[in-house]
């Protein structure tokens, strides 16, 4: 009620300056390095304006398609055991919800780095999996171990937006539908999967992203015997080539706006959409 | 009329509140009942026992003699009208409606035959393919109702459905119902908290508070004999007065011995007697039964609404002849108008008029609205 009496003016002096290191914060860290990494895009080493450095991507053209290959698995991967996952979570009693949530949260708290290490650690040819099975198995530079990698890393950010969107589902929904005749499994078909699908291209947005232009797991769980895109841009900043990486940079940003944008017409735009 | 559902010994706690206790009721098949009661009495959840949301802790739900109390909702042949609709969003009007039929695999042909058809009954032809979230709030309660009703349920749950609806509407809806419920004539259980609508509309009242029934009954019934203090203040205005019944047909109260109809008390038995607004006579103080001094005269349009105060007890009285406030005017109550009820718990906390205000019952009415 108090909240009525706000008068709708424009913004004040002091609100203008309250805002003032958002925007700092925004075009020092975000909007400056866009403009560094288009700017060395488009130029050569000696800093004149060139389409070289686009026009030669093509030499990564199977990178890519791999890196693409990969993500995509494991983002379904992470759909197919984020899904119910955040399902249950989201039909826990309310004060087991809490608990969930932070469980899932936990193996975010470790470095990434640490984590992948771990994984590396047990699924290593001497490794703890080995040992504990007896077994020879070859298991570190597979792609079923950089997928294992992405999906052990990354599936908290699928069910995390899932379990939310899950969750503000009103009760009356579930009840409605079964009222009206669902088992159990058809209120999920029919009712639940179709109010969560913003939920899950969140999820999906949030998977892919990340995996499809991480280097580090595909380093690591890739045992050195293939190159994802975003190990070949590492490769190039590291070895100085700085404008062949922002070029490569540049397009997967630009690939990522356009699925962004294309999975952003599957949900309304009301529904609170992808988070990026 | 057969018994369709029955309540045996039913009881119902949350957190260790006993919510609903030791609940007996039978409804029969076809008959439109309703649930009456205050706010947080315990109506929605009887409902949602019935419907299949929740389970009792003790007694036993039946249905046709058959215990139901553990058979999920979508296997009950009951189905709902929630209180805030819960109509599918993705859905458009068509669909929601053809919902449970789909779900029956029922042909093509005839979903279309019988949506149509029910989207007819509820007049919202020709809204087959808006957008439910576009519907007005009165339309979506019909969508909900066609989507209730088309897989030809046995009994039909409504939880306040028109509480939400503004009063013109909520008349036509009230007509609306009770024609659909004669037309098709399957069971209706109706939840309210509006005494009015629920004299209005059913054929059967059950009046509770605090988590039992306190009286079962036709409206006739319930309005003119109503069984406790209770009853008696909720349905309609009452002057609830303490009295002493001297023997069959003779009751004292205000200092004053009446002839009235009832019967059957102990002799001297202490008892709670009702007279209804309405029912109360002004005459010149010479010829009253009871004398006091008017404290305030309301009009009401098609009465005159007067506090009388009587020995310190304020009445309640409705006339249509006007009188002055502060005049002395004298009361005559004839016997079939004096109504007496055993004491229960709840004497000695209605019935009187004295801190009574339009304004602060039209105010508990809203609280009671707002909550559900
Ligand atoms: N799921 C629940 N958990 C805890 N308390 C509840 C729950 N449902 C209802 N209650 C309590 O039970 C009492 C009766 O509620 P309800 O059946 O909704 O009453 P009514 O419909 O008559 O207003 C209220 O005090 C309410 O707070
Ligand atoms: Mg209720």
């Amino acid at each position: 009620m108090q909240q009525l009496d706000i008068p709708k003016k424009k913004p004040s002096f002091m609100r203008t300056i309250a805002a003032a290191p958002h925007i700092v914060w925004a075009v020092m860290f975000i909007v400056l390095p866009l403009i560094v990494v288009v700017w060395y895009a488009f130029t050569d080493a000696e800093g004149h304006v060139s389409f070289e450095n686009i026009a030669g991507l093509s030499d990564y053209a199977d990178t890519f398609l791999l890196s693409l290959e990969l993500s995509v698995i494991a983002t379904f991967v992470c759909l197919l055991i984020g899904y119910p996952l955040a399902y249950m979570m989201a039909r826990a009693p309310k004060h087991r919800q809490k608990f969930l949530v932070m469980l899932l949260m936990l193996p975010m708290w470790t470095n990434l780095l640490i984590r992948t290490y771990s994984i590396m650690a047990i699924l290593d040819d001497g490794g703890f999996l080995n040992t504990l099975l007896g077994t020879d198995l070859h298991i570190i530079g597979t792609k079923g171990a950089v997928i294992f990698g992405m999906v052990y890393d990354f599936l908290p950010y699928m069910v995390l937006p899932i379990y939310t969107c899950i969750s503000k589902i009103d009760r009356h929904m579930w009840e409605a539908a079964e009222d009206l005749g669902c088992t159990p499994f058809q209120v999920i078909r029919k009712v639940i999967l179709p109010l969560s699908t913003s939920g899950v291209v969140s999820g999906v947005t949030m998977v892919l992203v990340p995996s499809i232009s991480t280097f580090y797991i595909s380093q690591k769980l890739g045992g050195g015997t293939f190159e994802l895109i975003g190990d070949t841009i590492e490769r190039q900043f590291v070895s100085g080539a700085l404008n062949t990486g922002a070029a490569i940079s540049f397009i997967m940003m630009l690939l990522i706006l356009l699925s962004l944008a294309i999975m952003n017409r599957f949900t309304d735009a009301d529904e609170g959409g992808v988070i990026v | 009329m057969a018994k369709l559902i029955e309540l045996k010994g039913l009881s119902k706690s949350f957190d260790g509140e006993k919510v609903l206790n030791a609940i007996d009721l039978y409804i029969r098949d076809g008959e439109f009942i309703t649930l009456l009661g205050p706010s947080g009495c315990g109506k929605t959840t009887m409902l949602r026992i019935i419907g299949g949301f929740e389970t009792a802790d003790e007694g036993r739900l039946l249905f046709e003699g058959t215990d139901i109390g553990h058979v999920p909702a979508y296997k009950r042949h009951i189905n709902t009208v929630f209180q805030k609709y819960a109509l599918f969003p993705h859905l458009n009007v068509y669909e929601n409606i053809a919902f449970p039929l789909r779900l029956k695999k029922v042909k093509e042909d005839d979903i279309q035959q019988r949506v149509t058809d029910m989207l007819k009954m509820v007049a919202l032809s020709g809204f087959e393919n808006k957008s439910v979230s576009t519907l007005s709030g009165g339309q979506q309660q019909r969508v909900a109702i066609a989507r209730a009703l088309i897989s030809h349920p046995r009994v039909l749950l409504l939880d306040e459905p028109l509480g939400a609806l503004d009063l013109k509407l909520r008349k036509d809806m009230q007509n609306e119902l009770k024609t659909i419920q004669k037309a098709i004539g399957i069971t209706f259980i109706y939840v309210t908290h509006d005494q009015e609508e629920a004299l209005s509309m059913s054929d059967t009242v059950v009046v509770m508070a605090d988590g039992e029934i306190q009286q079962i009954g036709t409206p006739t019934d319930i309005y003119n004999e109503p069984k406790n203090a209770f009853v008696a203040d909720f349905i309609g205005e009452s002057n609830i007065v303490d009295g002493i019944m001297l023997e069959d047909k003779k009751v004292k109260f205000s200092s004053h011995i009446f002839d009235c109809v009832d019967g059957g008390f102990a002799k001297n038995e202490a008892v709670d007697v009702v007279v209804r607004p309405e029912d109360v006579d002004v005459v010149e103080p010479s010829r009253g039964m009871l004398t006091g001094q008017v404290t305030s005269v309301t009009f009401k349009g098609v009465h005159y609404e007067i506090i009388v105060d009587i020995g310190g007890f304020k009445w309640m009285i409705q006339s249509t002849d006007y009188v002055a406030p502060d005049a002395y005017i004298g009361l005559y109550i004839e016997p079939d108008a004096i109504h007496i009820m055993k004491k229960s718990k709840y004497s000695g906390k209605f019935g009187d008029y004295s801190s009574f205000s339009d304004e602060l019952d039209r105010l508990s009415d809203a609280e009671l609205a707002e909550e559900f």
